[in-house]
């Protein structure tokens, strides 16, 4: 871009430009903005209470609009655990924040469930996975404790602009291909870290046709592309939700036709297979396709990246009145209270308890290996919804992990090899939305 | 204000990608104490260096691409400035690492460093944008705004906010 050339904004641009009270930012500037929402998980609370310490016992007039959320080490595996929650309660009760504590779910799940968000808002989050607020038309990024600390001293953070790529997903993605196999695809052709710093505006008629739950799977994780952001177009869908959610009067923010990117690209996906990265690098990405007898021990659904309602229907469409294949374990991890009472109503949990597959509280546990509440044994190969699949990420570095939707997972964990869904009955099941 | 903003010493090499968890693994949070960390830091990848910089009495960390990727811990500044690491020099950052170095007054700075050698002695002008190297004068990929100067000249965030509660610095 030449300077001095005044040209549209894109989304983030947008938002940026008007929580620092100025008419317009370009990417690479800092900028000090005021700040919607911010949030703190348990893995990061003993640092932010520090840094928050640091300034006295001031009031916290940002207490309001701050959730502490107890989802990493829930429920705790010992007593340090345990003592960090212990801490935070206290905190949120003395100093007046919100809490979600074990078992309410998944901080990216309870904050927009919690209608602490809507579209055009800068909400901010101590983990990368805070992207997920993109979804829902908000700029939402994953900060530190000292970041916290001065948000809720001051309501204001400084930001530097991201770089925008504009990704049109276009075409109709096939019954049983999913959200998680176009971030997987986009993965396996930028890398992992391949978009750090920048901000991804996902337009187009794949996104528009997604349902909520799989718009926050194409957000979220986005965090291992290295983004900044993963921000989508409100429309008729979001307003509902959100309303439904009883979140605050949206503000819908759009990019101008004009506005710079540093790429702008097309992708056709009507003709996307399901996607699988394989053991240890999030980046290393196939289509199931070319996958030839991998045999898998456990699988997991679950997680910020896919543990909504939507990928549990995935998973009772295709086992229901079957069984798991012999040998394989099985656990489902809903992300958040709400979504286990929803699957709970809808029979969900009745048919894949049927079908050999456990249930955990909602929570991060069973992603990372900090509660071990899944723990593979040697030489195992783990199918899951996770974002990330490193050597050791589930306590046990004899063990492999690769990662696809709900709908491969489950289909892999009926016949015991890693099998594309469409080839199972009732893995084309598609969202109603 | 600008004496923070000139630093000195000798570069202590890395390479690239180096990630939060080779300086601070999470197998030593939480509960152990931050000397302990900084003692084994990068033990993978640079066995002694933390023994190395402590010996001259501090340094800069000279790196390639991706410096501080992964893990988003605070932790991983905290060690840092534990072994008086002093700035680290790099071609790129990784973001919340970028974050947590300026706002616990740890200078960053982006450039060129494929001809840096071990041992050289840098003048590194946060100020100014340049660092000194033999002679060579090496510019700033992207300059750092007069705001993150401005906190890292306070030593970082909160005592810049302590000064300034309402950020009213510009």
């Amino acid at each position: 871009m030449l300077k001095g050339i005044i040209v549209g904004s894109t989304i983030v641009e947008k938002i940026l430009a008007r929580h620092a009270g100025k008419d317009r930012v370009q990417a690479g500037e800092v900028v000090v903005a005021g700040v919607d929402y911010a949030m703190v998980t348990d893995t990061r609370a003993v640092n932010t209470i520090k840094q928050i310490d640091r300034f006295g016992d001031q009031p916290l007039q940002f207490a309001k609009k701050t959730s502490l959320v107890l989802d990493h080490y829930s429920p705790p595996p010992n007593q340090e655990a345990a003592a960090i929650h212990t801490e935070m309660r206290a905190f949120a009760a003395a100093r007046g924040t919100g809490l979600y504590d074990i078992g309410d779910g998944i901080c990216h799940q309870v904050l927009p469930e919690g209608g602490h968000l809507t579209c055009g808002d800068l909400v901010v989050g101590t983990d990368t996975h805070s992207v997920t607020y993109g979804a829902f038309n908000a700029f939402g990024t994953g900060i530190e404790g000292t970041d916290v600390s001065a948000v809720m001293m001051s309501s204001k953070l400084w930001f530097k602009v991201p770089e925008t790529v504009r990704i049109d997903l276009q075409g109709e993605l096939a019954p049983g291909v999913w959200a998680k196999d176009i971030t997987l695809a986009m993965l396996g052709r930028f890398g992992a870290e391949g978009l750090n710093y920048h901000a991804i505006e996902y337009v187009g008629d794949a996104v528009r046709a997604m349902a909520i739950d799989d718009r926050m799977t194409l957000c979220n994780h986005a965090a291992e592309l290295g983004a900044k952001a993963a921000i989508l177009e409100p429309d008729e869908k979001t307003f509902a939700w959100l309303k439904a959610h009883g979140a605050k009067a949206p503000l819908p923010t759009f990019a101008d036709e004009d506005a710079h990117y540093t790429e702008r690209l097309s992708i056709d996906v009507a003709n996307l297979a399901p996607q699988l990265a394989r053991k240890h690098e999030v980046d290393d990405i196939v289509g199931v396709d070319q996958i030839d007898e991998q045999k898998i021990q456990f699988a997991l659904i679950g997680t910020c990246t896919n543990g909504r309602l939507d990928d549990i229907r995935q998973a009772a469409s295709i086992l229901k009145g079957r069984k798991l294949a012999p040998g394989v374990r099985m656990i489902v991890t809903p992300a958040s209270r709400q979504i286990y009472l929803a699957a709970l109503r809808e029979g969900l949990i009745e048919i894949l308890t049927t079908a050999g597959a456990s249930f955990d509280s909602a929570g991060c546990g069973t992603c990372v290996g900090i509660t071990n509440r899944l723990v593979p044994g040697d030489g195992d190969t783990v199918i899951s919804t996770a974002n990330r699949n490193f050597k050791g990420r589930l306590s046990n570095k004899n063990a492999d992990i690769w990662l696809g939707s709900a709908a491969t997972v489950a289909a892999s964990a009926l016949t015991g090899y890693i099998t594309d869904p469409r080839s199972v009955e009732g893995g084309t099941w598609r969202s109603a939305a | 204000m600008s004496e923070r903003l000139v630093i000195t010493g000798s570069a202590f090499l890395l390479g690239d990608d180096v990630n939060t968890d080779l300086n601070c693994s999470n197998k030593y949070l939480p509960g152990k104490d931050i000397d302990y960390v900084a003692q084994h830091a990068f033990e993978q990848i640079a066995p002694g260096l933390a023994g190395r910089i402590t010996k001259e009495g501090g340094g800069l960390l000279v790196a390639g691409k991706h410096f501080g990727i992964n893990s988003s811990r605070e932790q991983a500044a905290h060690v840092l400035q534990k072994m008086n690491v002093r700035a680290i020099v790099a071609q790129s950052f990784g973001r919340q690492f970028f974050r947590n170095a300026i706002n616990n007054g740890l200078p960053v700075f982006e450039c060129d460093t494929t001809e840096i050698t071990e041992g050289q002695s840098l003048e590194l002008d946060l100020a100014a944008g340049t660092l000194c190297c033999h002679g060579q004068v090496l510019q700033q990929t992207h300059p750092l705004p007069t705001e993150i100067l401005a906190i890292l000249s306070m030593g970082g965030l909160v005592p810049f906010l302590q000064k300034y509660p309402d950020w009213e610095f510009a």
